[in-house]
């Protein structure tokens, strides 16, 4: 809770900042008030802390999911010294809007109560698609951010119109008793619950972008500026997912939903992957290796079992380290090629900036599941979770997919490594930047051996 | 009381109907009016006073007058619409069709659920809404305001104009201009 009241802070501190133009302290002011959340945060690791009559319930999971986003958020902000460097206007609003965002996700991650989801998801999207179109004399930008709020509007109606067919059919809004009123075997079959529950699903599958919903993430990742790319890729695809999996394994799920969420896991294994192979910019790659990932992620819930929350963690730690690196380095490259996307631009890294292109080599192997990397581990343990809980063709089905996904992950190792044959800008790497792609780079690996566990 | 609910209940559908179906935008505005106004009235049989009076002025009031300014002013009164594939306008009939045999049915089965809690003449007054409001869901109502804020400093960042006028879009592709140029 302190930590919330500290972040809408500090967001507001640096709206005032950018009054009174004071550029240089923005970033480190937002760094600091993060550390402060992550302290809070982390302090109370084993409390939990039921607040204001059970709306949220910072447990285990909540804290560890909170203290991902925070993290990632510190990358971006101090990715976003450099990034923002050349960028005139409105940079003070863009570091809190993003801090807003913050606040939206650490309060769907601990949500004990339906109104509490609905607004955290709320809190979590508006501020992103001002971001979104943050580029204000880029065409692409503002398609983004309208495409993003048209559809993110839509996704939301079918939420709030499935919560309250929940609310209808069990009479409350709290997580427990709407827990314990679905395990009555009575109420299994009960239409109007089964109907809030897919509509409610559906709302949330978008901010997963979970095939069929995910029309909207590939020109949504293209056209906002990277930086936000990297921030809805990584905070915002952990806050969805530990919102999901709060939600499911909260409630004794019926069959119907059951289905509903084995087609949504094929479908999004099989669609993320395939088309991902016939991409050639990098930003749209990387939205359908997110879409890939959504798919792997969701087998682990399929489940629905407490157990997933650590595996859950443990993928979404490893693809927001590789991503936010990825991100990082799509931009420098991106500006020695005069914003060229094309998966090209990475031809002549290695000769050019060796460390980097190891780095980028280490969070690609990653992405794609390459032993020895925290990806296989990942992907190890997600299948492991898939054949306990009985969906062995599911299971192999991933597992041909994810082995379909080390070839497009490998065409922009292949560039990075190739010689470059004319010469183009070269690629200057900022100190602050070669930190953090360093501590992703290092971190994909050091993560393979440290086994995470949720209290 | 029942016949009242009938009549209202006939009245939305039909205004709904209107709004999607006409193929003049003020008509649906006004359509939409009408639609609001019938499903504050259901608010009122439902003894949610509260509701109903903030309905009317947000929705009724103030989101539709700007509907209409918003029309009015960039004069987008003529009865044209943005032409549908056949394909796709299949597959929204299509999606939209299963979505309703779905609710349909969810209804025909889930009609004997009785009420969940005991009826309370009470529960949609001011003062009661305002003592749940500052009390049980006092933490949506504080974060709401992070949400407000959220958007007003969007709209200033979005809409602000430039001092020096630099604010046209610099990577409109050529195939794009000649569409918005059509």
């Amino acid at each position: 809770m302190s930590a919330l009241v500290l972040l809408s802070v500090v967001g507001v501190l640096l709206l005032y900042l950018g009054l009174f133009n004071q550029r240089a302290s923005l970033a480190v002011t937002g760094v600091v008030g993060l550390a402060g959340a992550i302290i809070v945060i982390a302090a109370g690791w084993h409390l939990e802390s039921p607040l204001f009559g059970a709306i949220v319930r910072f447990d285990g999971p909540a804290r560890a999911f909170s203290l991902l986003m925070a993290g990632a958020t510190v990358l971006l902000f101090l990715f976003g010294v450099d990034y923002y460097a050349r960028m005139q206007r409105n940079v003070a609003e863009q570091y809190a809007l993003m801090l807003f965002s913050l606040i939206g996700g650490i309060l769907i991650v601990s949500f004990s109560n339906l109104v509490m989801l609905f607004l955290g998801i709320e809190v979590l999207s508006i501020p992103l698609y001002i971001l979104a179109g943050g580029k204000r004399d880029s065409f692409r930008s503002g398609e983004a951010a309208f495409k993003y709020f048209v559809q993110g509007s839509y996704a939301s109606g079918f939420l709030l119109m499935g919560l309250a067919l929940v609310y209808g059919a069990t009479g409350s809004f709290d997580l427990a008793t709407i827990g314990s009123w679905s395990t009555d075997p009575a109420h299994g079959h009960d239409a109007i619950f089964l109907l809030g529950l897919l509509l409610t699903l559906a709302g949330l599958a978008f901010k997963l972008a979970a095939v069929p919903f995910h029309f909207w993430s590939p020109d949504v990742y293209e056209g906002s500026p990277t930086l936000i790319t990297a921030f809805m890729s990584t905070v915002v695809k952990t806050g969805a997912f530990a919102a999901f999996h709060r939600l499911i394994t909260a409630l004794q799920l019926p069959d119907a939903v059951g289905t509903m969420l084995l087609t949504l896991t094929v479908l999004t294994l099989f669609l993320g992957n395939v088309v991902a192979l016939r991409q050639t910019q990098f930003k749209r790659l990387m939205a359908y290796s997110s879409i890939a990932h959504t798919g792997f992620l969701l087998l682990a819930l399929l489940g629905g079992d407490a157990r997933s929350g650590d595996v859950l963690f443990y993928y979404l730690t490893a693809y927001t380290l590789a991503t936010v690196g990825l991100f990082i380095i799509l931009t420098l490259a991106k500006r020695a090629a005069q914003g060229d996307e094309h998966i090209r631009i990475f031809r002549g890294l290695f000769r050019e900036q060796p460390w980097v292109a190891v780095a980028a080599l280490l969070m690609l192997l990653s992405l794609a599941g390459i032993p020895f990397t925290a990806g296989f581990v990942a992907k190890y343990r997600v299948f492991l979770l898939g054949l306990s809980s009985g969906h062995l063709f599911t299971t192999l089905f991933a597992v041909a997919m994810a082995l379909l996904g080390i070839y497009y992950y490998a065409l922009v190792i292949r560039e990075a490594f190739a010689p470059r044959e004319q010469e183009g800008g070269t690629l200057a790497v900022a100190p602050l930047n070669l930190l953090v792609i360093t501590l992703c780079g290092v971190g994909v690996v050091a993560l393979a051996v440290w086994p995470v566990a949720l209290p | 009381m029942a016949a009242l609910f009938y009549i209202l209940a006939a009245l939305s559908v039909i205004s709904a109907l209107t709004v999607v179906g006409a193929r003049n935008p003020v008509t649906s505005v006004i359509a939409l009016v009408v639609c609001f106004l019938s499903i504050a009235a259901h608010y009122v049989l439902l003894n949610a006073q509260f509701l109903a009076m903030v309905h009317v002025i947000v929705y009724t009031g103030a989101i539709m007058v700007l509907f209409l300014f918003v029309i009015m002013l960039l004069n987008l009164n003529k009865p044209d619409g943005p032409r549908k594939s056949l394909a796709m306008r299949l597959a929204a009939a299509v999606a939209g069709g299963l979505l309703f045999i779905t609710l349909a049915a969810a209804v025909r089965q889930g009609v004997q659920i009785p009420p969940a809690a005991g009826f309370d003449p009470g529960v949609g007054l001011v003062r009661s809404v305002g003592h749940v409001l500052f009390t049980e869901f006092l933490l949506p109502f504080e974060v709401s305001s992070v949400l407000f804020l959220s958007a007003i400093v969007g709209v200033v960042m979005l809409a602000k104009k430039d001092k020096d006028g630099t604010d046209q879009a610099t990577d409109i592709t050529e195939a794009e201009r000649a569409r918005r140029a059509a």
